[in-house]
C-alpha cells in the first residue's frame, strides 16, 4: 500500500468521524433539549409496572390452577388478592391521572 | 497496511474519548443534539474499528510478515482458513475482535433505542464508550496489532499453534467473543438506570434480549470449545477445569442466575438489588475471563505468554467494581423491594435459592482459579487446584440445581400449600424413585452421585412432560386445537417459559451426557505389533499396521485398527501422530467411531509408536453417552432461540404500559 493511499485512507476515516459528530449541530432538527421524566411520570410507570404485573398473575395463577398445581382454595385465595392488587393500582392511578394540572394530555388506558 | 490499522485505532480511541465525554454532557444538559452526536461517534468508532480489522485480515492473506502478529502466528503453509483464524490466535488480534464486538454492539444498541430509552441512552453510550475507550487505548499504546517486527520481514512466519488448527478454532473463539462482550450491554444499562435514578424495570426489558445472546453464545462457544478438546487435544476428555475454560463458564453462571431473579423483579418488585449485583458480577467476570486469557497469570493451554495487558485489565476490573458498588450503595434507598419473600415454598424461593447456588458454584471456581495466583503471591510457591476440588462442588451445587431445575416450573408463585405439592410431585417424585431403582438393580449403582444425577434427570424430564402435557390440554380445552396446534400456540404464547423448558430438557442431556461420560467410561492401553489385539468394554481392536499422509503444513502417522464387537466387523479406526515442520510442534490425532443408537463412543488415541515401526501403544476408551452432550448443545440453542425470539403481544403491551412516558420524552 503506497504512502499516499494509506494518508487517502486514513483521511476518508477521519473526515466521516468528523462529520459523523458534527451532523446534529448541523442538520436541522426538531427540539434540542429532552425532557426529564417528573415524579409524577416515574410513579405512574411504578404503578403501571404492577398493574402489568397483576394481570399477568392472574393469568398465570390461571394457568397454574388449569395445570393442577393449585388447589381450588389456594386460587382462590391468591385470585382474590391479585384482584384486589390491581384494584388498588387502578384506583391510585385514577387518583394520579385526576390530579389537577397533572396529566390532563395523558391517555387514560396506556 | 500497517500504519493505516494503526492510524484507525486511534482514530476509534479519539471517538470513544469524545463519545463517552458528550454522553456525559448530553445526560446532564438534556442535550438532544449532543446525544445525538455522542451516538454518532460510538457508531463511527464501530467503522474506524472495522477498519483496522479489515486491515488486518488482508494482512495476514497477504502474509505480511512485517507485522509481528502475522508473523508470530502464521506461515505460508498455513491453510488459509487458519491464516484467517489467526486473527484471534494473537493476544492484539482477540483484543481487536473484542474491540469490534463491543463497538458493533454499541452501534447496535444506539440504533435500537435511537428513539426509546432517552433518559437511560445518554449514560449508556457514557458506559459503552469508557469501556471502548479502556480497549482501543490499550490497542493503541499497550497491545498494538499491527506493530512492526524488528529489523527485515522474515521469509517465513513462525506458524499457528497446531491445536489451533482446527475447524472449531474458527468458531469457538467469536462465539465466547460475543457472549463475553455483549454482556456490556446489560452492565451499561444497569449501571445507567442507577445513575439516572430510573430503576423501574425498563431497563430489565431493555437488556433482556442481549443478556438471553451473551449467554446463548457463551453456553454455545463452551460446548464448541469442548467437542474441541474432545477431538483435537487428544486425553479423551472435554472438560478438564482449566482456568481459561472456567473462565467462560463463571460468566454463564452469574448470567444464567440473573436470566432467572429478573422474572422475580419483573413479577414481584423483588431482588432489585440483587439483579444489579449479578449484572456486575456477569461482567466484571467476563472481564476476569479475559485477564486470564490475555494475561498469562495462569498456566493454560489458551493463555497467552505473560504479556503488559494483564495489570491494565486487573485496574480495570477494579473500576468496573468500585463504580458499580459506589452507584448501589448510593442507589440503595430506591432499589427496595416492593414485596417480600412470603414462602420458602413459592417459584420465587426456588428462583432465590437457584441463584443462591449458581453464585456459590461460581465462586467455588473462581477461587480454584485464584488460589494459584494468591498462593504464588504470598508463600512464591504456584499450587495447583485440581480437578477433584472442582468435582466435589460440581456435585455439591449441580445436584441440588437440577432438583430445582424440576421443582421450580412446578411451584406456584408466592405460596404453594402442601396438598398441591403432593398431588403435583406425586409422579415426577414415583418415576424418580423407580428410575434409581432400575438403574441400580442394572448395576449403575456404583457411583452414587452418579444414580442420584440420573434419578434427577427422570425427575425433571417427567416435570417437563407434564408441564408440555398439561398446558397443550388445557390450550385445547380452550381452544379446541389439535395436539400440534396447541402445542405451538402454547410455545408462541409464552415463548420464554416454554423456551425455558427446552433449556432444561438441554441441562437433562448435558447431565446424562457428562454423568454416563465420566463416572461410567472404560479405558484400556496396550502394546500392539501387527495382528494382536486389545479389548475395551466389548470391542476388539486389532492393529494392522502403519500409514502415512501429508499436506501442505503437516505429515501424519496413523496406526490402522481394526474394530470388532462380538466377532462383526464394525469398521476401523486410524488414530495418529501430526507432525507441523513449521511450527516443530506434534499432536496427536484421535480416532472415534461414535454408535448413533446409544451416543456412546470408541475414542483411540495413538499414545507412542516403536523406533523401529514395529509396534504402536494405543490407549482406547469407551465413553458411553457422550454424543449427549453434542446433542444437549444443539438442544439448548434450540430452546434459546425460542426464548430470545421477538414476542409481538409482550412489545405492544410494552409500548403501552410506557406509552405516557414516551410521549413526554419525544
Amino acid at each position: 500500500m503506497s504512502d499516499a493511499a494509506i494518508a487517502g485512507g486514513v483521511a476518508v476515516l477521519v473526515t466521516v468521524a468528523v462529520i459523523a459528530i458534527a451532523w446534529p449541530f448541523v442538520a436541522p432538527q426538531r427540539g434540542q433539549r429532552d425532557a426529564v421524566l417528573s415524579r409524577e411520570d416515574r410513579r405512574r410507570i411504578d404503578l403501571l409496572e404492577r398493574r402489568d404485573a397483576a394481570y399477568a398473575g392472574l393469568r398465570e395463577l390461571e394457568q397454574d390452577h388449569r395445570t393442577g398445581k393449585l388447589s381450588n382454595d389456594d386460587y382462590e385465595a391468591e385470585r382474590r388478592r391479585l384482584r384486589a392488587e390491581a384494584a388498588e393500582v387502578l384506583r391510585e392511578l385514577d387518583a394520579l391521572d385526576s390530579k389537577p394540572g397533572e396529566r390532563a394530555d395523558a391517555p387514560r388506558e396506556v | 497496511m500497517a500504519t493505516f490499522g494503526t492510524a484507525a485505532l486511534f482514530v476509534t480511541f479519539v471517538l470513544a474519548v469524545y463519545a463517552t465525554g458528550a454522553a456525559v454532557l448530553a445526560a446532564r444538559r438534556r442535550d438532544r443534539r449532543l446525544m445525538q452526536s455522542a451516538s454518532n461517534a460510538l457508531t463511527a468508532a464501530f467503522g474506524t474499528t472495522l477498519a483496522a480489522t479489515f486491515a488486518l485480515l488482508i494482512a495476514l492473506a497477504r502474509h505480511d510478515f512485517s507485522i509481528r502478529t502475522v508473523a508470530d502466528t502464521t506461515s505460508l503453509q498455513l491453510p488459509w482458513q487458519y491464516t484467517l483464524s489467526a486473527f484471534w490466535a494473537s493476544q492484539e488480534g482477540s483484543l481487536l475482535l473484542w474491540l469490534t464486538v463491543l463497538t458493533g454492539a454499541s452501534a447496535l444498541v444506539m440504533f435500537q433505542n435511537r428513539r426509546r430509552n432517552r433518559e437511560l441512552l445518554p449514560w449508556v453510550a457514557a458506559v459503552l464508550g469508557g469501556i471502548t475507550v479502556f480497549f482501543s487505548g490499550m490497542l493503541s499504546f499497550v497491545s498494538q496489532p499491527f506493530q512492526q517486527v524488528s529489523g527485515p520481514p522474515p521469509a517465513n512466519g513462525a506458524g499457528l499453534d497446531p491445536a489451533l488448527q482446527n475447524p472449531y478454532m474458527v468458531a469457538h473463539p467469536p462465539m465466547l467473543y460475543l457472549g463475553y462482550v455483549t454482556v456490556a450491554v446489560p452492565f451499561a444499562f444497569a449501571m445507567a438506570a442507577l445513575i439516572s435514578g430510573r430503576v423501574d424495570s425498563r431497563w430489565l426489558v431493555a437488556v433482556r434480549r442481549w443478556t438471553l445472546f451473551s449467554w446463548m453464545c457463551l453456553g454455545v462457544g463452551m460446548l464448541l470449545g469442548a467437542h474441541w478438546a474432545y477431538v483435537e487435544i487428544g486425553w479423551g476428555g472435554y472438560w478438564a477445569w482449566d482456568p481459561v475454560e472456567n473462565a467462560a463458564l463463571m460468566p454463564w453462571l452469574a448470567a444464567t442466575a440473573f436470566l432467572h431473579s429478573v422474572m422475580v423483579q419483573e413479577k414481584k418488585g423483588m431482588l432489585k438489588v440483587w439483579n444489579v449485583v449479578l449484572v456486575t458480577a456477569t461482567f466484571s467476570l467476563a472481564l476476569f475471563g479475559t485477564f486470564l486469557t490475555r494475561s498469562g497469570v495462569v498456566g493454560s493451554i489458551h493463555a497467552f505468554v505473560q504479556s503488559s495487558v494483564g495489570p491494565a485489565l486487573l485496574g480495570f476490573i477494579a473500576v468496573v467494581l468500585a463504580f458499580a458498588v459506589t452507584l448501589i450503595v448510593w442507589r440503595l434507598p430506591i432499589l427496595r423491594s416492593e414485596h417480600r419473600l412470603e414462602s420458602v415454598v413459592s417459584r420465587e424461593a426456588t428462583f432465590l435459592f437457584n441463584n443462591l447456588l449458581l453464585l456459590a458454584f461460581a465462586f467455588a471456581i473462581l477461587w480454584g482459579v485464584v488460589f494459584p495466583i494468591l498462593s504464588e503471591a504470598v508463600r512464591g510457591v504456584q499450587s495447583t487446584v485440581s480437578t477433584p476440588y472442582y468435582n466435589f462442588f460440581l456435585v455439591a451445587f449441580g445436584l441440588p440445581l437440577l432438583l430445582l431445575t424440576g421443582i421450580g416450573p412446578l411451584v406456584a408463585w408466592r405460596k404453594a400449600s402442601v396438598n398441591s405439592l403432593a398431588r403435583t410431585f406425586r409422579w415426577p417424585a414415583l418415576s424418580a424413585l423407580a428410575a434409581g431403582a432400575l438403574l441400580a438393580l442394572l448395576g449403575l449403582g456404583s457411583s452414587t452421585a452418579g444414580l442420584t444425577a440420573f434419578s434427577l434427570c427422570v425427575f425433571v424430564t417427567i416435570t417437563i412432560g407434564l408441564e408440555f402435557a398439561r398446558g397443550m390440554s388445557a390450550r385445547r380445552a380452550i381452544a379446541g386445537t389439535s395436539w400440534p396446534r396447541s402445542l405451538v400456540d402454547l410455545i408462541g404464547r409464552n415463548r420464554r417459559r416454554y423456551g425455558g423448558y427446552v433449556v432444561h430438557l438441554a441441562v437433562v442431556l448435558l447431565v446424562v451426557g457428562i454423568t454416563a461420560s465420566s463416572a461410567y467410561s472404560t479405558a484400556s492401553e496396550a502394546t500392539l505389533g501387527p495382528g494382536q489385539s486389545m479389548r475395551v468394554a466389548g470391542y476388539t481392536l486389532t492393529y494392522a499396521g502403519l500409514t502415512r499422509s501429508s499436506d501442505t503444513n503437516s505429515t501424519t502417522t496413523s496406526a490402522v485398527l481394526d474394530v470388532s464387537r462380538n466377532g462383526n466387523r464394525l469398521g476401523s479406526l486410524s488414530p495418529g501422530q501430526r507432525i507441523y515442520p513449521v511450527e516443530g510442534r506434534s499432536t496427536n490425532e484421535v480416532d472415534i467411531q461414535r454408535s448413533m443408537l446409544t451416543g456412546t463412543d470408541l475414542y483411540t488415541i495413538l499414545q507412542g509408536i516403536s523406533k523401529d515401526g514395529r509396534s504402536v501403544t494405543v490407549k482406547a476408551l469407551v465413553n458411553p453417552a457422550v454424543s449427549l452432550i453434542w446433542v444437549a448443545g444443539a438442544v439448548f440453542l434450540l430452546g434459546a432461540l425460542i426464548t430470545i425470539w421477538p414476542d409481538p403481544r409482550e412489545a405492544r403491551q410494552l409500548a403501552r404500559r410506557y406509552a405516557a412516558a414516551l410521549a413526554r420524552e419525544a
